[in-house]
């Protein structure tokens, strides 16, 4: 379910250098109704963070000090909020760290504030499949409640309590990640080719990077187990049932 | 297996040397061999002769096959023979010899002396002789078959060390024009081939240095050009609703798409572009690409057309160039996608002769009439074909309009 529409407004984290890039974007997500609070460089930007209190963070990449990507790896350390990377260069090295450093998608610019609040109301719905978001937001009617978990191998997965388990033990995944296994749980064995989970996942159409899957795949296995995910060359990949 | 690799050549050569060597050598060793048995055939045919002939001086007879007449010798031994004796017959008559083939394989040696009129004679069989050296040569050509049968193979493989060595040059320079510049023949020793490989590999790694400078470039270029022009964006996008807003709106989305298209210009120049290939539905990515466009176009999908290519990328090409026709053609633009192509078309004046004749160039945007643009369109499209291993072929057609064909790979 999308936050933004919820009574407590969304508070967004925005870590850039740029002195105009960071008051024009903090007022045009205030005007649409999110709450922005922001950093200047990537050290204040941390502590920013562990001050708490955001649902997503938005990072550039090129920061002094700390830069995005460090940043984003010390904020996988102990979250799993939302991080959408803003690049201004784009290239393949810039998107590739970011995403495997745990960014859950990213951003070139310049981009239009339409085509970032859409990003981020995309990146809002995910995490609210987390337990996190759901726990908070008790009462939230779930798909399937009760016998909702679904075993593959040692690797269980409940659709309605969105809990993972891995040989007994809980799993934590960041919201895409988890958003990722719930679309193979609801296809086991079936082959998911990039371009449908790009779709289903992370609302892209096809000018969308599906880098961004890979490396969201990649993540997931380290996770939840290397062969658990199989990569079907040439189409995509497929969730081993057993 | 390539009958004109060096391999076999250094074989054949080879073989021609040690062919030549052993004919040389047998000739000598027969020649050695016949001269010697004749000498000694000529010894044996003289010393029975001098027996004959004391016996001769002896007795006054001879035995009967030891004496004829002159005319019953062969024609060479009669010219040799020297001429009659006058006076005394001297105990020792010099004697002429004779090696005579009667019959083929029945060689003998004459020696004769005149006595009088007429002629004593000693005749040696040199059959043995003959056969024994028959059969030296023989055996010469069979030492030599077999001398070849290891030599030959020997060469064959020791020649296989350099051209593997040789064949992995090659192979790295493949890859290297392929485009993996971390390729390296990494080759030791010191002869001409760890020479060549010593320059392909400094080739790559000079080439590696200048591509990666290159983007390096473009990447700061990138970033430098684009945080400001981000500020301008979002700024704009604050501006209260006017006519000078849209004006000013307006043009930032000009230098925005000026921007972006000159730094993916650079971004193919650089050559550091590859595809990242997947199972394309051709009539759905110009569906979607046409949709988020807003521009129309007559769309004819002839069967289920699927390619294998960079959706990105091709979404690029198909958006440049319907954005091409509708600015400097005219409506109805028409697409037809069936198979691996993709053919855009317009009902405008056409494309000038030069880019007909010498594919687009930037900042070229041919007759004024054609309306604006900065020409990086086209020659986008012709990069990003480039890096899907596309064809993109430029025409007009005879009824008036441009087309455009792609041509999407097997």
């Amino acid at each position: 379910m999308d936050r933004t529409t919820s009574d407590a407004p969304v508070t967004v984290l925005l870590v850039e250098d740029d002195d105009v890039i960071l008051k024009t974007v903090t007022m045009a997500l205030e005007r649409y109704g999110y709450r922005v609070s922001t950093a200047g460089d990537g050290l204040s930007g941390l502590e920013s963070f562990q001050d708490g209190g955001h649902d997503l963070l938005l990072l550039d990449v090129m920061l002094p000090g700390l830069d995005g990507i460090g940043l984003c790896r010390k904020v996988r350390e102990s979250s799993l909020m939302p991080i959408l990377l803003m690049s201004a260069r784009g290239d393949a090295v810039d998107v590739v760290s970011g995403l495997e450093a745990g960014a859950d998608d990213y951003v070139v610019k310049p981009v239009e504030i339409s085509v970032l609040v859409a990003r981020i109301r995309s990146l809002l719905r995910r995490a609210a499949f987390t337990p996190r978001e759901t726990a908070s937001a008790a009462g939230t009617p779930d798909e399937g409640a009760g016998g909702s978990a679904l075993a593959f191998g040692d690797l269980t997965v409940d659709t309605a309590a969105l809990e993972v388990w891995r040989a007994g033990r809980p799993v934590a995944l960041a919201p895409t990640e988890l958003r990722l296994l719930l679309e193979f749980a609801a296809n086991p064995g079936l082959v998911l080719d990039r371009q449908t989970l790009l779709r289903d996942v992370w609302d892209y159409g096809w000018d969308g990077d599906t880098r961004v899957v890979d490396l969201c795949v990649q993540r997931l296995r380290k996770k939840i187990g290397a062969d658990r995910i199989e990569t079907v060359r040439g189409f995509g990949y497929k969730l081993r049932r057993s | 297996m390539n009958p004109t690799s060096l391999r076999w050549k250094i074989a054949a050569l080879v073989a021609v040397g040690c062919c030549a060597v052993t004919a040389v050598v047998g000739v000598l060793v027969h020649r050695a061999t016949f001269d010697r048995s004749m000498r000694l055939g000529e010894d044996d045919a003289l010393q029975a002769l001098t027996q004959i002939e004391q016996e001769y001086a002896r007795t006054g007879t001879a035995p009967a096959d030891a004496m004829k007449e002159p005319g019953e010798l062969p024609a060479e031994l009669r010219q040799r023979l020297a001429p009659p004796e006058t006076g005394a017959l001297s105990p020792v008559l010099a004697g002429s010899t004779c090696y005579v083939e009667e019959r083929p394989g029945q060689p003998w040696m004459w020696a004769a002396a005149r006595v009088g009129g007429q002629v004593l004679v000693a005749r040696i069989e040199m059959g043995p002789e003959l056969r024994s050296l028959q059969a030296l040569d023989r055996h010469m050509v069979l030492a030599a078959l077999a001398a070849l049968g290891v030599i030959l193979p020997v060469t064959v493989l020791a020649a296989e060390l350099p051209n593997r060595r040789l064949r992995r040059v090659a192979a790295t320079a493949r890859r290297i024009a392929d485009g993996d510049l971390d390729a390296r023949t990494e080759a030791r020793g010191r002869d001409e081939i760890a020479d060549i490989s010593a320059a392909v590999d400094s080739m790559a790694a000079n080439l590696q240095r200048r591509l990666l400078a290159e983007q390096r470039f473009t990447a700061d270029i990138a970033h430098d050009l684009r945080t400001p022009l981000m500020g301008l964006l979002t700024a704009t996008e604050l501006l209260p609703e006017s006519e000078a807003t849209d004006l000013v709106r307006d043009r930032v989305r000009v230098l925005r798409s000026l921007v972006e298209d000159l730094l993916e210009v650079s971004r193919l120049d650089a050559g550091a572009e590859e595809a990242e290939r997947l199972p394309v539905p051709l009539d759905r990515l110009t569906a979607e690409s046409l949709s988020r466009l807003g521009l129309t176009a007559e769309v004819t999908v002839v069967g289920d057309p699927v390619a294998e290519t960079d959706p990105r990328r091709l979404d690029r090409i198909v958006a440049n160039l319907v954005v091409n026709a509708h600015r400097h053609g005219r409506p109805p633009v028409e697409i037809g996608v069936s198979g691996r192509t993709i053919v855009v078309r317009d009902h405008g004046p056409g494309f000038p002769g030069d880019l007909l004749a010498d594919g687009p160039r930037r900042f070229r945007t041919g007759r004024a009439e054609r309306g604006g643009g900065h020409g990086l369109g086209l020659t986008i499209a012709v990069g990003q074909a480039r890096v899907i291993g596309a064809r993109l072929r430029f025409g007009n057609a005879p009824d008036g309009g441009a087309i455009v064909t792609l041509e999407l790979p097997a």
